[in-house]
């Protein structure tokens, strides 16, 4: 029930979004990680890096911008109800799609997002050096993406893809792990 | 209606902005700082009394101090009312402040005179609307806003006095 | 009927080329270039190349239609908005040439209409699918297409029309 909720509210927030032409995205984003791979000499792991490190700076500016547009007054009781709205409502506003929660652990604070489509990824092929395969994580903005807007709302997660289509899988799939609730800053003592 | 002033707390407790309305006079004659206000008082007295020359002995005093009276009346009524329940406003016999808290631990305040009404609609408009537009997604401006920087930007000023001279 | 293809870049370089046979009329998919013209192939096809710049700005078309012929060699061609040349040429089986010239069946008539209409639609199922492949953010102009993934599709559209 909490779920088709949060299906609807997405579904309701996405349509009064501006929009952006699909391939205008697939074409910037593709730029971006193609000049990375390029200005780091095809080091795939700091391409990854550098994608997180962007995602995260995107992330917490992002999250402002979720929190007024989904109109959001209260924090999320639990991690499980956290992972429902990133993916019915976050993922739904910003990249119309959503992504199914599975594979959560017995204690509640890993799960992982499976894409059935990526809208980064459409007409993308790994460039084919042998390495990129195995090394390159091409959606890796959105783990960093992940990362900065839930530091922003006081969780620490580590989030990372274990498989994505691109690379011959059968899914694209990302995991998220709950560190630790970030406890409210106190104001410095005075002197 | 009358606004004093406004204040934002980021989620590192800093102020990094703050704006009065009324004119600043070096009137010494103030006695008593919001901290030390008591948060239930009724009684109506306006003795002429006026915050904003209250709050002088500097803006970045008053904001240390409001900041603690808020933070720990946040901390209580969660305690008595549960995490979600939230603090909305307390009222002097000279002022009353709004105040309101985003997930991402932004904090805004508002200080009116008593007869206002509820402010917390209006501070949330000025989340979505001045916030969020004009200093969150200007790319110019950093993510943290160590010191005010970028937030005091000409968008966001204007917009913020028109909109607070249009409640007016 | 024997077939090759390739896409010429806006340098007159090569970036993808591909050789196949008929799968009409119970061919096999296969060439049947002989070692010496599979060699050959490619000059003739890159000798076209003059006469596309002559054709190009007769008619506002992409699909310019045979636009040369070499004995039994002839030379359609397809340009695309970006001044990359898909060029295929079709060589009808000498034998079956000259046995069934007023046959209407694809490639036993290189200039029929039911001929140009077949290459048309094999151009334009390839020009989809090439747009798609220089869309990948780490293709470059004038740079080889290598995805299997395009060679696959260009198979299959061979397959279909030709």
């Amino acid at each position: 029930m909490a779920s088709s909720k949060a299906s609807r509210l997405g579904e309701d927030r996405r349509t009064r979004m501006d929009k952006v032409n699909a391939e205008l995205v697939v074409l910037t984003y593709g730029t971006i990680v193609a000049q990375l791979c390029k200005d780091f000499d095809s080091d795939y792991v700091e391409v990854n890096k550098q994608l997180d490190k962007m995602g995260y700076n995107i992330g917490m500016r992002l999250i402002e911008d979720y929190l007024a547009k989904s109109n959001t007054v209260r924090r999320c009781s639990s991690f499980r109800e956290t992972a429902e709205m990133i993916a019915k409502v976050g993922f739904k506003i910003f990249l119309n799609i959503t992504p199914a929660i599975t594979n959560w652990t017995s204690d509640g604070k890993q799960f992982s997002l499976v894409f059935d489509e990526n809208p980064f990824a459409d007409f993308v092929e790994l460039p084919d050096d042998g390495r990129a395969q195995d090394e390159l994580w091409y959606s890796n903005i959105m783990c960093g993406v992940l990362r900065g807007a839930l530091e922003m709302v006081q969780m620490q997660v580590e989030a990372h893809f274990v498989s994505d289509v691109l690379r011959g899988n059968d899914t694209t799939e990302m995991r998220i792990s709950l560190i630790r609730y970030i406890d409210d800053e106190l104001p410095p003592e005075d002197d | 209606m009358v606004v004093y002033s406004f204040y934002i707390f980021d989620r590192h407790t800093e102020c990094i902005y703050s704006k009065t309305w009324l004119p600043t006079s070096s009137d010494p004659s103030s006695g008593s700082g919001p901290a030390t206000a008591t948060a239930t008082t009724t009684t109506t007295n306006h003795n002429h009394y006026n915050p904003a020359t209250a709050l002088r002995p500097s803006t970045a005093d008053d904001a240390k101090l409001i900041f603690g009276a808020v933070f720990s009346l946040r901390n209580m009524v969660r305690k008595l009312g549960g995490d979600d329940d939230a603090f909305v406003s307390y009222r002097t016999a000279h002022y009353k402040l709004h105040y309101y808290e985003t997930a991402s631990s932004l904090r805004l305040v508002m200080l009116t005179d008593t007869a206002t009404l509820s402010m917390r609609n209006v501070l949330h408009q000025i989340y979505i609307n001045l916030w969020v537009e004009y200093v969150v997604k200007n790319p110019l401006s950093p993510v943290e806003h160590k010191g005010g920087v970028g937030v005091r930007n000409e968008l966001f000023e204007l917009g913020l006095d028109q909109f607070i001279r249009g409640l007016i | 009927m024997s077939y090759y293809f390739a896409i010429i870049g806006t340098q007159d370089n090569p970036l993808f080329e591909y050789e196949f046979g008929t799968s009409k009329q119970g061919g096999d998919g296969q060439a049947r270039f002989s070692e010496q013209a599979r060699h050959l192939n490619q000059f003739v096809l890159h000798s076209s190349l003059d006469i596309v710049e002559e054709v190009q700005w007769t008619n506002g078309q992409l699909y310019l239609k045979v636009i040369d012929k070499f004995f039994n060699n002839y030379i359609s061609c397809f340009m695309t908005g970006g001044n990359v040349k898909f060029l295929l040429l079709h060589q009808p089986t000498a034998t079956a040439a000259g046995a069934t010239r007023n046959s209407t069946s694809v490639g036993a008539n290189p200039t029929s209409p039911q001929t140009e209409e077949a290459i048309k639609n094999f151009f334009n199922e390839v020009y989809e699918n090439y747009i798609k492949a220089i869309m990948s953010p780490f293709h470059k102009v004038n740079m080889e297409i290598r995805s299997p993934v395009f060679r696959q599709r260009v198979a299959a559209a061979g397959r279909k029309y030709l």
